[in-house]
């Protein structure tokens, strides 16, 4: 069932950093609505879920808004922070990540291979705004070709991690990741039913959620701060994978479904561990 | 007690896991392979985990998760590692998450001899990671089995002050074999001065007081305690706020939970012929000390009037053991002078301070015994162009 978002906030955010400092216009809130809302559907409690960020817009406005206990790492490291705090904590506590794309897709992108590797438990939700936009509007890694940002004046022209056969979730894919998802906020209620699926995830799960800045990309990119604008570029550049348009940036659904296929992390590592102490070997 | 003839890598293991570590993350790294090599052969055998991280700088992000989860955690390397400790270093000592570093330190900058003894990180275990508002806690053993008992006095300073402590050793010390001797009971340790700390955790709100006070437990996940930290400027609380008053209050608690709990590791010098106010007095740490102790005890039976200060406790530094008005020589393992230039900022007035640099190799005790001669004779001690003495 869908809850209201002031049900939401009541049970499980804290109202300190409400109203948030993220621009007007954000979509961010969107997507952390989104994560919250599966979280509620699933029927967790704020003991149960323990909930990293990263830096930039996504990791910067979610942190310290969950009512349980929160870290945040610097650029790209909260994956390693991660995979460490899994070994320590019980297997039934859930790692929750909100990052942005800079920091996993450009800076972290190698510990968050060593987390996809290893099967660590924890779900990763890639908050997209689709480059640097906490710097002022740089390209990031998936930045759409042709994009003009403040470090693309010309139109982005690298080859990012979304062209065919180097999507960043086929990579993840190759490293053991067992869930990988794409979607835009905007395809409701699917993106918490793939949510649920990914926080369920004993292993490592990560899902893909480009979400719209209209102060920086907007502005940049379509000349215009008008909130619907972007909102409408990103919705007409996004569809479910099988109905893809000429022009679709973002195919959105599953893309990699493979819960319980491998061991998970820590359990992995604890069983090695208990069995060496026990018996002298492995 | 048992006795073995090992490694200082194996006196380090042992006192870790005698100090409670149970996590251990480390990137292969000479001179430091062996030490991770012994963690990985012991720590499950006592219930623990070792994991090799992808770089070093995620090797100290997992200690920081281990630690944050409640385990007494552990990494080492060398320069070329320690110097990508710079970004968890810096979020460990904001968010004072306990946890004990060893540097094994070779021949830099860079990669350098990867095979031999140096001492060119003395400033860089001091200022570690950017950004300044912080002390830092260095501690230099001179042996495999003081090395046990560093590493056991590391974890036992990263709880009480709960900050990341540093163990700076060397080649020498980590790869070389010696004698020792492991406690087996709570009595033997206590009769070898191994501190132990139990861990805690916080149970908040206020998990970042503006206060020097020792022994607030650090900040944990997984209790449900509201726990909040992050590399950003914390409120009391651990909210992330850009204020400069908040700023300051938490450098006050960094600098000065330190500063004003020196009573902790004061006492972590050695002091050899130093009774009879010496008119030379011969400053060193780590392995080199071992050759400038022989030199001095030998220049003594000479009947010269020499003492030899060698420092445990480099970090903060212990200026009030330079508070004689005399010469004094500094024995290093790098060629640029580092520990020389504190003991010129903290000599007495008057002082005459001087420096004999070797680097990949230890002095020896004829150029010891020679350079001592000549500083007491007051004449100038005679090197060829590139070896001239800068200081």
């Amino acid at each position: 069932m869908a809850y209201a978002s002031s049900v939401l906030v009541d049970k499980y955010l804290r109202t300190r950093k409400i109203p948030s400092t993220a621009c007007s216009g954000c979509g961010l809130g969107m997507n952390h609505k989104i994560i919250v809302q599966a979280i509620a559907e699933l029927g967790l409690k704020t003991q149960d879920i323990i909930w990293g960020t990263s830096i930039g817009c996504a990791g910067r406005q979610t942190f310290g808004t969950w009512k349980g206990d929160g870290f945040a790492g610097t650029h790209g490291r909260v994956y390693a922070i991660a995979r460490g705090l899994r070994v320590a904590l019980p297997p039934e506590k859930k790692l929750i990540l909100t990052v942005g794309d800079g920091d996993a897709f450009g800076i972290g992108l190698l510990h968050l291979i060593h987390c996809a590797r290893s099967n660590a438990a924890m779900t990763v939700v890639v908050n997209d705004n689709l480059g640097y936009q906490s710097t002022g509007g740089q390209f990031g890694f998936t930045t759409p070709q042709g994009a003009k940002t403040d470090s693309s004046p010309y139109g982005m022209f690298e080859h990012n991690l979304m062209s065919e056969g180097m999507d960043v979730l086929d990579i993840l894919k190759a490293a053991g990741a067992t869930f990988l998802a794409r979607h835009v906020a905007m395809e409701g209620q699917a993106v918490v039913e793939t949510l649920k699926k990914a926080i369920a995830n004993p292993g490592f799960s990560l899902v893909h959620m480009p979400y719209p800045c209209p102060t920086n990309f907007g502005a940049r990119h379509l000349g215009s701060r008008v909130q619907v604008n972007i909102y409408n570029w990103i919705k007409d550049h996004a569809a479910p994978m099988g109905q893809e348009k000429p022009d679709t940036i973002w195919r959105t659904g599953i893309y990699h479904d493979a819960r319980g296929a491998r061991p998970e992390f820590s359990e992995h590592v604890w069983e090695a561990v208990n069995r060496i102490r026990r018996t002298g070997r492995l | 007690m048992r006795r073995f003839l090992e490694t200082g890598n194996f006196a380090i293991t042992e006192g870790a896991i005698l100090a409670g570590c149970r996590f251990f993350c480390g990137y292969p790294i000479t001179p430091a392979t062996e030490l991770a090599e012994a963690m990985s052969l012991r720590l499950p055998q006592v219930g623990g985990v070792y994991l090799q991280a992808e770089d070093e700088c995620a090797a100290m992000h997992l200690c920081i998760g281990a630690s944050l989860g409640g385990m007494k955690s552990m990494t080492a390397t060398s320069g070329p590692g320690f110097i990508l400790y710079a970004d968890p270093y810096g979020w460990a000592l904001g968010c004072e998450t306990p946890m004990v570093v060893l540097n094994s330190g070779r021949v830099g900058p860079v990669s350098g001899i990867t095979g031999a003894p140096g001492q060119g990180e003395f400033y860089l275990t001091r200022y570690p990671t950017q950004g300044g508002n912080f002390e830092t806690v260095v501690l230099a053993p001179n042996s495999a089995q003081e090395s046990m008992k560093v590493v056991v006095d590391a974890f036992y300073l990263s709880e009480r002050l709960r900050m990341p402590i540093t163990v700076l050793a060397d080649q020498l010390i980590t790869d070389g074999m010696e004698d020792i001797s492991v406690p087996e009971t709570e009595q033997e340790m206590k009769e070898m001065g191994f501190r132990l700390w139990p861990r805690s955790y916080h149970r908040g709100p206020d998990f970042y007081p503006a206060t020097d006070a020792l022994d607030i437990p650090p900040v944990q996940m997984g209790h449900n305690t509201g726990a909040l930290c992050s590399d950003w400027t914390p409120t009391e609380e651990g909210y992330d706020i850009e204020e400069v008053e908040a700023h300051h209050k938490h450098a006050y608690r960094l600098i000065y939970k330190v500063r004003n709990n020196r009573h902790l590791f004061s006492d972590m010098h050695e002091k050899r012929h130093m009774g009879d106010d010496p008119d030379l007095v011969v400053v060193s740490f780590g392995t080199p000390s071992r050759v400038v102790n022989t030199a001095v005890d030998r220049a003594r039976a000479e009947g010269l009037k020499v003492g030899a200060l060698r420092l445990i406790n480099l970090w903060p530094f212990p200026d009030e053991l330079f508070r004689r008005r005399t010469t004094y020589l500094v024995v290093e393992l790098n060629w640029d002078g580092q520990l020389v230039r504190e003991v010129q900022r903290a000599a007495a007035e008057g002082s005459k301070v001087h420096f004999l640099g070797v680097c990949g190799d230890l002095p020896t005790i004829p150029d010891l015994m020679e350079t001592f001669t000549k500083l007491l004779k007051n004449q100038p001690l005679s090197r060829k162009g590139w070896e001239l003495e800068a200081w």
